[in-house]
């Protein structure tokens, strides 16, 4: 039987809410048809896995996770703005994003 | 409760609403808007684990200039009436949160049975300075993962170039057809 | 916050007064303003409603007070009502991280406690101050987007695009200052620079400022601040000979006056910076603060020191004033090319001419 202790905040605390978090992002991904609300799902998801690894780095006290966590931030600045630059040019021609736009993604 | 946990569940509260908040909210604005404040629970959260340095990061470049550059695209947009926010069909989204449902019942599962992350506690009474952590990151960066960094420059200048290429080709992705 | 009810007590009271002390000094602000652009264009400002106009502010309240509430006519209401609130909250956490003057140490009641001169002591402070100060973008975009206006959509993607841009130049112009100093903690910057400059092994009699060692980035961080309070030759946001009032178009009364105050908390923290980066902080050039301290006791010392850290506040929040009122608008384009083509270059240079400099010092 599992007991749940609510009161002593530990390493589990912080990987249930990043898993939570995840799980949104997951979903918005999943759900959403606009690209620009897709991509912010991918945000939330890099976000819930960057709080895994600050949670590790401060509970087994090393450093190492933290920068990973950096690695992750440039990746998703980078990301975003790949992104939204096929957004751009997507709207550009059906003055929409929204994803059904991308069957016409061909050749 | 000591001031920790209270601080703990607010952010987590705050956290799960606001991301709630994008996914549920069909005006992409608002939902930019509810990812900038979910943005800043997480800085939050990092502050509250001691990665003062991190959380700072976060502010800047994610809620600051990533999310900015968020919300600016939707207004240059303006879609304020959006064909379609959620996608249809019955047993495609029943497929969909089963999944997603399964996957999070895994992850979950795995982290309440294992029992070495119940054992890890923390720093516990020695309480580390920001400065601190701040510097051995700064050596870690410089001299471990050195390459990685330099691939990241490598990485950021490619997207740079791309993504000003990718939105200056003339009517969009497939002038052709 | 402490250990025990008086140190929370005394703790909370001060972030209270912290923020006090930035809404306080808008509407002297906006005195001097008035009676500065009147001065600089041979008008007279201000100055039927008491001695010398100062009590005009006072009668500007409480119009603002009464003022008939406005609110456009769109299902935009949530977003309208919160813009003018979280424009003051950037430049009211910023400003509660800056050391304002030394610690004071006193007894109560037979116990020994010791009080910082500042809102809360963050380790990371330039970092803190660069993330909160970002997040300044969105009380414009929030009111550029609730108010269902053209014009102050306008407004909004200006301000955003702008301060993205200079954020950069501001970003890289602080290297530098991390470089010379050796620290993110505002508290060690400042100390650093309270003894004499020393050149070539020689003491002079100049103080060991940060101007000294980053000329080109103090030029650069002055321009970039500027750019990103929004003020003149930067205001591009509220231009208002092209887009009538920008974001502020649709909003009048309190609310306005909510944006003026965080506009004009945001030129205070900006002054504050520049002076704790850049011109000793609360240094007293003739004095050390211990001298003080064992002539006049802590108590009496912190207070002198918090007096000049205000004045020099005080001449560069004057500039900004003075460079308002002297110099025309940029145009857009000219505005970018400012950013992304002249400081962006100058402050790369600026920080590998210091890394390496610093560098070969150092080895």
């Amino acid at each position: 039987m599992l007991t749940v202790d609510f009161m002593n905040v530990g390493l589990n605390h912080y990987l249930v809410l990043s898993a939570i978090l995840f799980v949104i992002g997951m979903l918005t991904v999943l759900l959403r048809r606009n690209l620009i609300v897709m991509l912010m799902g991918i945000e939330l998801m890099l976000n819930a896995v960057n709080i895994t690894f600050v949670a590790f780095s401060h509970f087994n006290q090393m450093v190492n996770g933290q920068v990973m966590v950096f690695f992750v931030m440039t990746i998703a600045a980078a990301e975003a703005a790949v992104g939204l630059a096929i957004c751009v040019s997507i709207f550009k021609r059906f003055k929409e994003v929204n994803i059904a736009l991308f069957e016409n993604l061909r050749g | 409760m000591s001031v920790e946990v209270a601080l703990f569940y607010g952010l987590s509260f705050l956290i799960i609403y606001f991301g709630l908040g994008v996914l549920m909210n069909p005006n992409p604005i608002k939902a930019a808007f509810n990812l900038v404040l979910t943005m800043v629970g997480v800085a939050g959260v990092f502050f509250h684990l001691q990665a003062g340095f991190l959380g700072g990061v976060q502010l800047a470049v994610y809620a600051g200039a990533v999310m900015v550059l968020f919300v600016m695209v939707l207004m240059l947009f303006d879609l304020e009436k959006e064909r379609d926010a959620f996608s249809e069909g019955f047993l495609g989204n029943a497929l969909k949160l089963i999944s997603v449902g399964l996957v999070v019942s895994l992850v979950i599962n795995s982290v309440l049975l294992s029992s070495d992350l119940q054992s890890a506690k923390g720093p516990g009474a020695t309480v580390v300075k920001d400065a601190e952590i701040t510097k051995k990151l700064a050596d870690l960066i410089f001299t471990e993962y050195i390459f990685a960094f330099e691939i990241l420059g490598v990485l950021l200048l490619l997207v740079a170039i791309g993504a000003v290429a990718i939105s200056r080709i003339k009517g969009g992705t497939h002038a052709n057809s | 916050m402490g250990s025990d009810l008086i140190e929370i007590g005394i703790n909370t009271a001060k972030l209270l007064v912290i923020f006090l002390m930035m809404v306080q000094i808008v509407p002297l602000l906006v005195w001097v303003e008035r009676r500065g652009s009147a001065f600089i264009q041979n008008r007279f400002g201000p100055n039927r409603v008491g001695p010398l106009g100062l009590t005009q502010l006072l009668a500007d309240a409480v119009k603002f007070l009464f003022k008939e509430e406005f609110v456009p006519d769109k299902n935009r209401r949530f977003l309208f009502y919160a813009a003018p609130v979280v424009a003051l909250i950037p430049g009211a956490l910023a400003f509660a991280a800056i050391p304002l003057s030394i610690p004071i140490e006193i007894d109560i009641m037979g116990k020994s406690y010791k009080f910082l001169f500042q809102g809360y002591e963050v380790g990371i402070g330039i970092v803190f101050v660069l993330g909160v100060s970002s997040l300044g973008a969105y009380a414009l975009l929030m009111a550029g987007y609730g108010s269902n206006n053209k014009y102050s959509m306008f407004g909004a993607l200006r301000a955003s695009a702008q301060m993205i841009s200079y954020e950069l130049a501001l970003g890289l112009s602080l290297v530098g200052i991390l470089l010379v100093f050796n620290t993110f903690d505002f508290q060690q910057i400042i100390d650093s620079q309270l003894t004499n400059f020393v050149f070539m092994g020689t003491e002079t009699a100049l103080p060991n400022w940060g101007i000294l060692y980053q000329p080109l980035g103090f030029i650069l961080f002055v321009v970039a601040v500027f750019a990103e309070t929004n003020r003149l030759p930067f205001d591009l946001p509220e231009a208002e000979s092209e887009l009538v009032a920008g974001y502020h178009t649709e909003y009048g009364g309190i609310k306005m006056n909510m944006f003026y105050i965080g506009e004009y908390g945001h030129m205070l923290v900006a002054s504050a910076l520049i002076v704790t980066f850049y011109f000793g902080g609360y240094d007293p050039i003739f004095w050390t603060p211990g001298e003080l301290v064992a002539t006049y006791g802590n108590v009496m010392a912190a207070l002198l020191l918090h007096v000049v850290f205000l004045t020099k506040v005080g001449l560069f929040l004057w500039i900004f004033i003075w460079v308002r009122w002297t110099l025309p608008r940029f145009r857009y384009d000219q505005l970018m090319d400012l950013g992304w083509k002249t400081m962006l270059p100058w402050a790369l240079a600026n920080t590998i001419i210091t890394a390496v400099v610093a560098f070969w010092l150092r080895a």
